[in-house]
């Protein structure tokens, strides 16, 4: 009981400046407050036209602010990373595979739903992917659209073939796509404009900024996906 | 001197990626994955001998990634408190090669390549989380450096590893959330998230969000570098890791907090729009009360580990004492502090995972006498215990000396009492150990046979023991390095 109440007094004592303080804030979304008149006007201004994208949201994460973004992708890589360290118990390859768990019979409603679905849940990912320069969506969303289709596909195919939509060869190498597209476009822009991360701002190379948005999109969705596909996996195994 | 601006951002981009790549190239090979580990490492620590020699000839310098202007892209800033990275650097490729032999005994070979890619991930967030001069910038390093650590305490795959894990995971996810708002609070007062920026744009802010801004950034970053009321996550955290890591978490990881509250206060410093003295008065009793109470668990502590996690409490103690006490002495000892007391907390690690190694016993009690069978490692101990307490001819010396004439500076004895009194404390623990290896008679006789360490974990602990003394003979080398920054950070208040 006084465990209890010592518990609310500290929930007030820490509820109380942080509420005071939450109303003396700049009235949220009106025009006049800093983060309105700052930095963002800037980015709503200039956004389409030096990002590269028309989409404004995708000009700042991953251009004006690319370098975080290279960063929130390898604290994604960094999750499975720690998933995989924490989980993995034996080589998944050249383990016999002792006594595989049995397997329940999926339900045949879901099975033929999940087989119906998945050529348009393929489409959707590629689309919102490659569609994140324009309108909402990009390389995040689309990567977890598919990465939850192939997990979906293993819930309804046999291992074997569950296995084979994700090939252990490339794997490696697919998981840390995103960090290593962000690399890659970020040394081309180092290497033919002199600056890491660069983006062509000019009208007449404006194309070579969208493929390179979209490289990173690409490598953002596939990396995406295939970090769920492997957390997934090593939680299967586990 | 090398003065390509690029190479700031190149410094975390490469290494980044190459960690990233370490399961790849290493396909399940944990000899490939360490030797990958050690050529990354190294490229690191070239480009990070270029960026501090640049610092120590012309100052301070930024870069702007991708080109735009400050305020708008993300700025990366050097100063001489970025020249952090050469301990990173230093300790991460002693980490590596000490990792060789350790890991393959005490780690899942499958795991290894995934134990050398966090090692390395969180080797360079902390290298980001120096160097960057925006605010969400460093929030995305700190995230990487908090996931990277806490898998790192669990990889050995041992149920109680895996508890301190979570524990720790806990703590650190509180901390995160509470620097993430203040950010957000800071952010919603002036519309940037560059530091140098925010600086400019804080006068006129209302007072009461400010406060609360300040005081939980400076609350989480006290979590991350476990300050007495916040630290109970890391006695377990730091010993049930791998030695190597626990030499990376208790000589590094810890020190982020510290980085953290120094960006903190140039910020408030810089804009004085907030009056920063009752926040020194709560670090240096905190930091007072951290010293004591550090150094009074690991007395009563068996485990070495165990004693060694406590020390760290303690030392981060003076740390966050010298920041508290905001006078010239007592911010340059703590800043050097945070250099020297990872030599030193590293070489105890090594040298303690290196009798760890060999008896498989990790009590004082059981390791009575190895010093006749493990001379080199636990003459390496010795060196780094009398280092720690600050006996003059060592790296803890000055530091310490300086914190306590920052105490007179400032005007509060009374704490370089408090200093003396925890120095004494350790000491006693430190004797009671040195007490053990050397003279005691051993419990076990078999103890009287065990051999050496092996020359990839006796080597990094020597260097690092040589190091111990050659710091406390060159201490004034680092202390005038660091002097122009800590002027120009307290000209702002007209401290000094």
């Amino acid at each position: 009981m006084i465990r209890r109440a010592l518990v609310v007094a500290l929930l007030i004592a820490v509820a109380v400046p942080l509420l005071l303080a939450m109303s003396q804030l700049p009235p949220h979304g009106s025009p006049d407050t800093p983060p309105n008149t700052h930095v963002s006007p800037y980015y709503l201004e200039h956004g389409a036209e030096e990002g590269g994208a028309e989409n404004i949201v995708t000009a700042v994460i991953l251009n004006y602010r690319g370098f975080d973004t290279e960063g929130e992708v390898t604290v994604i890589f960094t999750s499975m990373a720690a998933v995989l360290a924490v989980l993995m118990l034996a080589k998944p390859d050249r383990a016999p595979r002792v006594a595989p768990t049995p397997e329940l019979p999926v339900s045949v409603v879901v099975r033929f739903i999940v087989r119906v679905l998945a050529p348009f849940i393929a489409m959707f990912a590629i689309y919102v992917i490659l569609n994140g320069h324009v309108t909402p969506g990009g390389g995040f969303q689309g990567g977890t659209i598919l990465g939850a289709l192939v997990i979906a596909l293993s819930l309804v195919l046999s291992r074997e073939d569950a296995d084979a939509l994700l090939p252990r060869k490339p794997e490696h190498l697919l998981q840390a796509a995103a960090p290593i597209a962000f690399f890659l476009v970020g040394m081309a822009g180092l290497l033919y404009w002199g600056e890491y991360l660069y983006f062509p701002r000019d009208e007449a190379q404006r194309w070579i900024g969208v493929l390179m948005l979209t490289i990173i999109e690409i490598g953002i969705g596939v990396g995406g996906a295939c970090v769920l596909i492997r957390i997934f996996r090593a939680m299967r195994t586990e | 001197m090398i003065t390509w601006p690029p190479l700031l951002a190149l410094l975390i981009a490469i290494p980044m990626t190459s960690a990233v790549l370490t399961p790849a190239v290493a396909r399940g090979n944990g000899n490939r994955a360490f030797w990958w580990a050690l050529g990354v490492m190294s490229v690191a620590s070239v480009i990070a001998t270029m960026l501090i020699a640049r610092v120590s000839q012309e100052g301070p310098f930024s870069y702007v990634v991708g080109g735009w202007v400050a305020p708008y892209g993300i700025e990366l800033h050097f100063d001489e408190f970025s020249a952090a990275i050469a301990i990173i650097c230093l300790l991460g490729l002693l980490a590596i090669v000490y990792s060789k032999d350790y890991v393959a005994h005490a780690i899942a070979e499958p795991r290894i390549p995934y134990y050398y890619t966090l090692l390395l991930l969180n080797l360079v967030a902390m290298m980001g989380f120096t160097v960057t001069g925006d605010l969400f910038n460093l929030f995305v390093f700190m995230e990487i450096l908090s996931l990277s650590g806490y898998a790192l305490v669990a990889v050995s795959g041992e149920r109680i590893a895996e508890m301190a894990a979570f524990k720790y995971l806990v703590m650190g996810a509180v901390s995160s959330l509470m620097v993430l708002f203040g950010i957000g609070l800071l952010y919603a007062l002036t519309g940037s998230l560059n530091m140098a920026d925010i600086a400019t744009r804080l006068e006129g802010a209302p007072s009461a969000p400010l406060a609360v801004a300040f005081a939980v950034l400076t609350l989480g970053f006290m979590v991350k570098a476990a300050l007495f009321p916040l630290h109970i996550w890391l006695p377990d955290a730091h010993a049930i890791a791998p030695s190597p890591i626990s030499a990376v978490l208790s000589g590094l990881v810890v020190k982020v907090g510290i980085i953290g509250m120094l960006r903190v206060y140039q910020i408030a410093y810089g804009s004085g729009a907030i009056d920063m003295s009752g926040l020194n008065l709560v670090l240096m009793w905190l930091g007072a009360i951290s010293i004591v109470m550090g150094a009074f668990f690991a007395v009563f502590q068996d485990d070495i580990k165990m004693m060694l996690a406590y020390s760290t409490i303690s030392n981060i103690g003076y740390i966050v004492m010298g920041l508290g006490l905001a006078s010239t002495y007592g911010l340059i000892g703590a800043s050097v502090h945070v250099f020297n007391h990872a030599l030193i907390k590293a070489t105890l690690f090594f040298g303690a995972g290196a009798l760890i190694y060999r008896t498989g016993k990790r009590t004082l009690t059981d390791l009575a006498g190895v010093g006749r069978s493990m001379p080199f490692t636990v003459a390496a101990i010795s060196i780094g215990a009398i280092s720690i307490v600050g006996m003059p001819p060592t790296a803890g010396f000055l530091c310490k000396w300086y914190i306590a004439l920052g105490a007179m500076q400032a005007g509060h004895p009374f704490f370089a009492f408090a200093l003396v009194f925890g120095a004494l404390f350790i000491f006693i623990y430190y004797i009671r150990m040195v007490n053990a290896f050397y003279f005691q008679q051993p419990k076990d006789p078999a103890i009287l046979e065990v051999k050496e360490a092996p020359a990839t974990m006796l080597v990094p602990t020597l260097i690092l023991a040589t190091l111990c003394l050659v710091m406390g003979v060159l201490g004034r080398v680092p202390l005038s390095f660091i002097e122009p920054a800590v002027n120009r950070l307290l000209a702002t208040v007209g401290g000094g």
